[in-house]
């Protein structure tokens, strides 16, 4: 925590705004995205699209951490910036333990998608079903 | 044997030579964990999106490439990206202690934001128009679910940027209004953050895949 002030207009926190920082922030953010739509207007293959993607977002966040946040390691900011770091990887463990957890759920236990009737076509006589979904059923 | 010294009226129970306590600084450090959690509900929204967004959940109803539009989406980023900007400056404002200054970044912001907003209710009134709505489809249910929970936090901002106009007017650059001004820049730029991942998650990844 910073030191006291009487005058709410000299906290650090005041004091750190920038228009140099908060436009270099705007743009930088403007740019990677521009890049990102670029990229994505483009055939390529889908794991190198998304490894680029997954850059240009990373770029983006640490611009809008560093220069909008204003996160640094002064001691005004020092365990804001400490909190997202260590609460970063809750993030990445979250979404990437739940699809990794569903990732095979699909293929394990529900028909292909190509064999599921449509939700609007009530399942009568007339639904065929494929041999290889049958038994699927049946087990 | 040692003596037991009674708590008295000069009694101090901290130390005195440390620095005072900062009260903007606490309560921003607070919402800021506040925020922390808050993104972890949208992590959580993000982790169904995934699961929901196989052709296994689309019902045969459309899926990401049928209703995102990366273009659309990006001028939805400038958007956003400029309304968190005129706030940015706002609040410049404030370190050179201008109303007019503040009050002026406010209000742009409000009109972006607003823009905005309107973008993303306009995309789902249609999907809904076309017989595509929340119930269609698992996919649609979290693509809905998504999209309306970061459009409830902006209307929320907006809403909060409101009643911020009204006190500075009222009360001037008070601690406590200068704190929830603070507190309001990191929920605004908060929301650009959670939609620049929206963005390149299903307007960029999944439209393309």
């Amino acid at each position: 925590m910073s030191a006291h002030h009487s005058d709410p207009l000299q906290n650090p926190e005041v004091q750190q705004g920038s228009t140099l920082r908060f436009a270099t922030a705007f743009l930088a953010s403007v740019l990677f995205m521009g890049a990102a739509l670029l990229v994505s207007q483009h055939k390529l293959p889908f794991l190198e699209f998304a490894e680029i993607l997954v850059g240009l977002t990373f770029l983006t966040l640490a611009a809008q951490a560093t220069l909008f946040f204003g996160l640094d390691i002064s001691r005004a900011q020092i365990w804001k910036s400490v909190s997202l770091i260590l609460t970063v990887p809750l993030f990445i463990i979250s979404v990437g333990l739940t699809v990794w957890a569903f990732s095979s759920l699909y293929s394990r236990t529900m028909l292909p998608a190509n064999e599921v009737p449509s939700m609007s076509m009530p399942m009568d006589s007339n639904a065929t079903m494929s041999m290889p979904a049958q038994q699927t059923l049946l087990q | 044997m040692a003596t037991i010294a009674k708590a008295g009226p000069n009694t101090r129970l901290w130390n005195a030579e440390a620095d005072e306590h900062d009260t903007i600084s606490t309560r921003t450090f607070g919402f800021w964990l506040y925020m922390l959690s808050d993104a972890l509900i949208f992590t959580g929204i993000f982790a169904s999106y995934a699961v929901l967004s196989t052709p296994m959940n689309l019902a045969g109803g459309p899926g990401p490439a049928q209703v995102t539009n990366a273009v659309e989406g990006f001028w939805q980023t400038l958007i956003i990206l400029g309304s968190v900007f005129a706030y940015s400056q706002a609040t410049v404002a404030l370190k050179n202690g201008s109303k007019a200054g503040v009050a002026a970044g406010i209000l742009v912001a409000m009109v972006l934001g607003v823009a905005f907003v309107s973008m993303g209710w306009h995309d789902l009134a249609a999907l809904t128009a076309q017989g595509n709505g929340y119930s269609r489809s698992a996919y649609l249910s979290i693509f809905f679910t998504l999209i309306a929970t970061h459009g409830l936090h902006m209307g929320i901002g907006i809403l909060w940027m409101l009643i911020m106009l009204v006190q500075i007017v009222r009360f001037g650059f008070t601690a406590d209004v200068v704190a929830r001004l603070l507190n309001l820049r990191m929920f605004w730029q908060f929301q650009a953050t959670i939609w620049v991942i929206v963005y390149v998650y299903v307007y960029l990844l999944g439209g393309t895949a």
